[in-house]
């Protein structure tokens, strides 16, 4: 879901602010009564806070902490590790992997909020029905959720819902209490869902903000103003939401009894990580999260000692890291530490493979690819903070292939020339300019552009770059007007799947798949692999997909960008967690060390 | 600058002498405003010699690493890519120049005819004029901008697409023809009364050629005045524009290289923004000083 | 007179329709169907529709004929336009496409900030550049007037975010004279206030004085300010009484003029110091082509606006018979 901004997400990971890695901030020895407050910021204004209509990275990063899902991904444990945590236990698969028993925890209660007017405003126990009612809302068509790709076509009868509410004029009208016969209560505590045919991935959908419980009664009171008025179950409950400058989060006073982790890794002990062992979460009292847009302000109130966490703006990188890729002595002095971690994201500029021109000359696709200088394409837009494309798949997932060579994804101008020189054979005659469409119109994305003409002009291809606001140029990629475009890939899930599910023919436009590749062989061995557990022939199948993707090259792969945060030594519990949202509940304050610096 | 005062009564009145001729030797007298009109002409003739390829045409080719510092050979240093920055600002003079030509002429175009129409005819023609442009002016200017940019953007005109510079012009020059227009409406109806026009009319001279040939040459000083105070707004709003991702693209403008160079400020990069913003402020300012100038010289009350 | 104020009055109608057609087809015209977009990932034929209806984008543009044959004539005026139109001047604005927040809610909770940055900086920069352009007026022709000048010309040039970076990094980080970034409402908010309203009006004094010494001048050449010289009144008077009375008609004229304006707030300063006005919200509606904001913003000023002039007119009218609708 996360086909980001590309140059929205090469801020994302240089700032290392993805979601669930906000940025405290400390406020000047005020906290009031003693209470662990945790200042943050965030890089965008965020939209709504109704799970049905959470997309973007902001809006998750503060809704992760209101809502729960059924399962959470361990905070600790690594490779990522899925854990109870609405539901009781693990799901009950049956034989044929159709059928999942989730058993939910008796323990829940929503917030305490106006909407419960039957136990005047005390907010009554979670059940099974109310997950069931969540997901009717993203299935209901009138209230156009972008989320419905995480349903579609996989749950017994739930399409079939869809179609109904089609059917219905008004949006009041839908009766919700209409049975899915793959969507059933079997008792208020346990869960029955149904499968039209193996989705080993849903477990990690159960674990998707937009699959949260939202009661039926907050959704009844409020109406469409629900998202300004998230009812959760989760540690955090949103005390003030100053539009476009401030959100402010307080502890749940009835949240259930959840602990911090008492075992992680190795190291992590070491690293301090496990301190809190045991302890109640969460562990702070108050969150606030500032929206700071611009990075000089936000730069400066991190130097200032006023943010306990940041990323490094592009343009002061210089002054914060030498040239060993460490701190510079005077951030060290200060008391800041530097985390270097890799994201689940892969950039490249995406082929539409249905172009006339593009689609079927293949050494034309390879020559762009070997013409792109991937390390001085880093070196002047991210810093050295990626790590130049091989193939689709970060190093951080497990069916990585380290092997992975294609003659291709290097940089050789030579050979480019050489391929036009075939590609202009197979065209039959000269190739006409070929234009990229830019979503984006600031600084960066003008740069980019200017340096991926005079890339394409050194090998004698003529390229322009149309420049457009980010929805007209996603408006393109979708009519499948636009020949390249940029595009990046930030994984949902610690799944190959995620990432191939990218080039599977049926996902053309306005589907994930944007650029239109069609692989019958390919299409076959993703169906196949999509049902299958986890194993070393999955494993086998993946790295011959991706094979082949790399050899039709439907894209330009550029980088996997590395994200560089920074915190002052007072912020405690913090790892790098890559998925999912939510991790406010995990960290702590050094309230003392932090007085102690500000005002020593 | 103001070399003529107010009290400047020993200007002998000579009758043989024209409204131009007596402008310009006021002109030619202030030496300040003569110093600042060759400067003028210095980035007219920069604009021209890049537009026909004599100068700075090879701009794009890299002439040293990124971001080097102001040296002997990099006289104004170089960009992210090794462009030079020199090279940069001599052809952002040709856009900017371009833009502030074509949006200044434009708002002429549309502004000097509907401000005369309207004057002249009155009527009806004068109630639909003004309702037009009393409602553009109702309009924050800036909003009024940045939509007809945004609308102009990718539609094409005569079968060429609108990209980049033309958008530019034709957004500025579209908006901005409200004030000339007011002014040379409230100058024709006044002019309308004198003896001059009644005469052309008695003679049954048509009313095209009344407007053409009789009033705009009589009002004519005060478009040029405004012409001068315009182009300069226009070389500031190509900088606003350009921030706001609406302006030119593939070339550098001065917009263009402030909007790169601001992110590059905390770098301690200031030789972009410095040589934009100094090739900004001279011709600025030589503007201003001709045009009060101008307005000094042709202002009838110190004329008697 | 009376006459005059009724013609006025009656304009000023006209005049809103106008705006309107200009939003309307800026605004809903041009930017035309946005259904895939907003249909997301899960796009398919029947959700695109479905957007197209709750939007209208399914109806015709002005009038709708096809209507009109099936459903009689009340379903001609079932169009964009009338839709828009009745939308509006019943202030109805629906909610933003990108944040689904009511606009009308934005446009309050924006409005406050925005003005508690741009009304203190309106005040001081007509102060300081009147005060100036008077003094110029004073030293009219010497050396210093030419100084003064090229310091506005200069001032002018600079981009106004240089002032920005500049003034946050070295008053507020380096000296910790003023908070870096920051917004609170009401008193306790002045101190987040104070650096971004300096800036603000540092960075505009050199248009303004620049504007204002025109208007002094054209005043100075008037022939009160001769008659009064050749009665023997000093140069301070003349300056101080005569002058300063005769220019605050047209000062006053683009004061109010301005004053609908600066709802508009100001870009950079919110985005830069965190205040959470109408500036950027602006600039973000159009990146992401939310129209509907736009067109709600630009009719609240537009009408605010037309309002401000109708009433200095009328004023005007009122103070000085010879004003008449020319």
């Amino acid at each position: 879901m996360k086909t980001l901004h590309t140059i929205q997400l090469i801020i994302i990971c240089l700032m290392g602010m993805h979601a669930g890695c906000g940025q405290e901030a400390s406020p000047p020895s005020s906290s009031p009564e003693g209470l662990v407050v945790r200042y943050s910021t965030l890089s965008s204004k965020i939209r709504g806070l109704d799970p049905m209509d959470i997309g973007d990275t902001t809006s998750s990063a503060i809704g992760g902490n209101i809502f729960d899902c059924l399962y959470q991904y361990h905070y600790l444990k690594r490779p990522y590790q899925l854990i109870p945590n609405l539901a009781a236990a693990m799901p009950t698969v049956s034989e044929d992997s159709l059928t999942y028993t989730i058993p939910i925890r008796d323990d829940v209660v929503f917030f305490d909020d106006e909407c419960f007017k039957a136990t005047s405003g005390k907010g009554r126990g979670l059940t099974a029905a109310d997950f069931i009612y969540a997901w009717k809302r993203i299935a209901n068509i009138k209230n156009v959720s972008k989320n419905w790709w995480i349903f579609d076509g996989r749950i017994v009868g739930f399409d079939e819902f869809r179609e109904y509410t089609k059917t219905i004029k008004d949006k009041a009208d839908v009766d919700y209490s209409k049975p899915v016969e793959g969507l059933v209560a079997l008792n208020d505590h346990l869960l029955q869902i149904k499968l039209k045919k193996p989705w080993p991935q849903l477990q990690f959908m159960l674990a998707h903000l937009p699959t949260a419980p939202v009661p039926h009664e907050a959704v009844n009171h409020y109406g469409e103003e629900i998202l300004n008025h998230p009812v959760g179950t989760g540690p955090f409950i949103l005390e003030d939401w100053k539009r476009g400058s401030k959100i402010i989060l307080s502890r749940n006073p009835t949240f259930r009894d959840e602990r911090y982790p008492s075992e992680g890794e190795p190291g992590d002990k070491e690293a301090g990580l496990l301190t809190d062992a045991g302890k109640r979460l969460p562990l702070i009292d108050r969150a606030e999260f500032l929206v700071i847009q611009e990075d000089q302000p936000r730069w400066l109130k991190f130097m200032a000692g006023d943010l306990d966490v940041a990323g490094i703006p592009k343009d002061s990188f210089d002054k914060v890291i030498n040239t060993n890729r460490q701190l510079t002595p005077e951030m060290l002095a200060k008391g800041i530490i530097l985390t270097k971690y890799q994201t689940p994201l892969t950039l490249w500029y995406g082929i539409n493979m249905e172009d006339p021109i593009l689609g079927t000359n293949l050494p034309l696709r390879r020559a762009m690819n070997l013409a792109l200088n991937r390390k001085e394409y880093i070196k002047l837009f991210a810093n050295d903070r990626a790590i130049p494309a091989r193939g689709i798949l970060p190093a951080m997932f497990g069916d990585f292939n380290p092997e992975l060579v294609s003659p291709y994804i290097n940089y050789d101008p030579q050979k480019a020339k050489q391929l036009l020189v075939e590609a202009q054979r197979i065209h039959g005659g000269p190739l006409p300019t070929i234009t990229m469409t830019m979503g984006g119109t600031d600084s960066t994305a003008r740069q980019i552009g200017q340096y991926l003409t005079r890339t394409y002009k050194a090998v004698g291809l003529n390229f322009q770059v149309e420049y457009m606001d980010w929805p007209t140029s996603q408006d393109k990629v979708k009519n499948k007007s636009a020949q390249i475009y940029a595009m990046g890939w930030y994984a949902d899930y610690p799944d190959s799947e995620n990432f191939l599910l990218l080039f599977y023919g049926p996902n053309g436009s306005p589907g994930p798949n944007n650029m239109n590749y069609k692989n019958a062989e390919f299409d076959e061995l993703f169906e196949q692999m999509g049902t299958m557990p986890s194993s070393p022939e999955r494993k086998a199948l993946v790295q011959k997909m991706e094979q082949m993707v790399i050899e039709d090259l439907p894209c330009i792969l550029t980088s996997h960008p590395i994200a560089f945060a920074l915190h002052y030594n007072w912020a405690l519990n913090r790892k790098p967690h890559v998925f999912g949202e939510g991790h406010l509940k995990y960290g702590n304050i050094d309230v003392e060390r932090r007085h102690k610096a500000k005002t020593g | 600058m103001n070399a003529i005062t107010a009290t400047a009564a020993d200007i002998p009145e000579t009758p043989t002498r024209g409204l131009w001729a007596d402008a310009w030797r006021r002109v030619f007298r202030n030496r300040l405003a003569l110093f600042m009109s060759l400067i003028v002409l210095l980035y007219v003739l920069v604009a021209l010699f890049v537009a026909f390829g004599w100068l700075a045409n090879d701009w794009d080719q890299s002439v040293g690493g990124s971001y080097e510092p102001p040296s002997t050979t990099n006289m104004l240093g170089t960009d992210i890519f090794g462009l030079s920055v020199l090279r940069k600002t001599l052809y952002g003079t040709k856009i900017s120049m371009t833009v502030a030509l074509v949006a200044a002429l434009i708002s002429l175009a549309i502004g000097v005819p509907l401000g005369a129409m309207a004057g002249y005819f009155r009527g009806i023609v004068d109630e639909i004029i003004v309702w037009i442009y009393s409602t553009l002016s109702s309009i924050p200017g800036l909003l009024l901008v940045m939509a007809f940019a945004f609308v102009l953007k990718d539609k094409s005109l005569f079968g060429q697409p609108l990209r980049g510079i033309t958008v530019v012009y034709l957004a500025l020059g579209l908006t901005s023809w409200v004030g000339i227009c007011r002014l040379i409406r409230g100058e024709v109806i006044k002019h309308k009364q004198r003896d001059y026009v009644a005469a052309a009319r008695a003679y049954g001279c048509p009313r095209w050629r009344i407007i053409l040939l009789h009033l705009i040459p009589n009002v004519s000083h005060l478009i040029l005045i405004d012409f001068s105070l315009r182009f300069v707004g226009f070389i500031h709003a190509e900088v606003i524009l350009s921030f706001l991702g609406l302006g030119v693209k593939d070339e550098p403008s001065w917009g263009v290289m402030i909007d790169d160079a601001r992110l590059e400020l905390s770098r301690d990069v200031w030789w972009q923004m410095a040589a934009a913003t100094a090739a900004i402020f001279v011709v600025s300012l030589a503007l201003n000083i001709v045009s009060d100038a101008l307005r000094d010289a042709l202002d009838p009350k110190l004329r008697e | 007179m009376w006459n005059y104020v009724v013609r006025r009055l009656l304009y000023t109608p006209l005049i809103v329709i106008g705006v309107l057609l200009v939003t309307f087809l800026l605004f809903v015209v041009v930017q035309g169907d946005l259904s895939t977009e907003i249909a997301g990932r899960s796009a398919s034929a029947e959700t695109i529709a479905e957007i197209r209806a709750e939007y209208g984008w399914d109806k015709p543009l002005f009038i709708n004929i096809e209507g009109m044959k099936q459903h009689g004539i009340e379903a001609l005026f079932d169009s964009q336009f009338v839709k828009h139109f009745v939308d509006t001047v019943t202030f109805d604005f629906g909610r933003s496409r990108a944040s689904k927040q009511r606009i009308s809610e934005l446009l309050w909770d924006g409005a406050g900030p925005s003005l508690c940055l741009t009304l203190p900086m309106f005040v001081g920069l007509l102060s300081t550049s009147l005060s100036i352009a008077l003094i110029i007026a004073f030293a009219r022709g010497t050396i210093w007037d030419t100084i003064l000048v090229v310091i506005c010309v200069l001032g002018m040039s600079l981009p106004s975010l240089a002032f920005i970076l500049l003034g946050q990094y070295f008053l507020a980080y380096k000296l910790g004279w003023f908070p870096i970034f920051g917004y609170e409402p009401g008193w306790s908010g002045a101190k987040f206030l104070t650096l971004p309203v300096l800036i603000g009006i540092i960075a505009g004094l050199g248009s303004d004085v620049r504007f204002y010494r025109t208007v002094m001048l054209d005043e100075i050449r008037a022939d009160y300010i001769r008659t009064a010289y050749a009665k023997g009144v000093s140069t301070r008077r003349v300056l101080f009484v005569h002058l300063l009375k005769n220019a605050l008609i047209p000062v006053i004229t683009s004061v109010v003029l301005a004053i609908p304006f600066l709802f508009l707030g100001s870009l950079l300063l919110e985005r830069f110091f965190g205040i959470p006005g109408l500036g950027y919200m602006m600039i973000e509606a159009i990146g992401n082509r939310d129209f509907k904001v736009i067109s709600a913003m630009t009719f609240i000023i537009s009408v605010l606006f037309v309002f401000g002039n109708l009433a200095t007119d009328i004023c005007y009218a009122l103070v000085d018979p010879r004003i008449s609708l020319h």
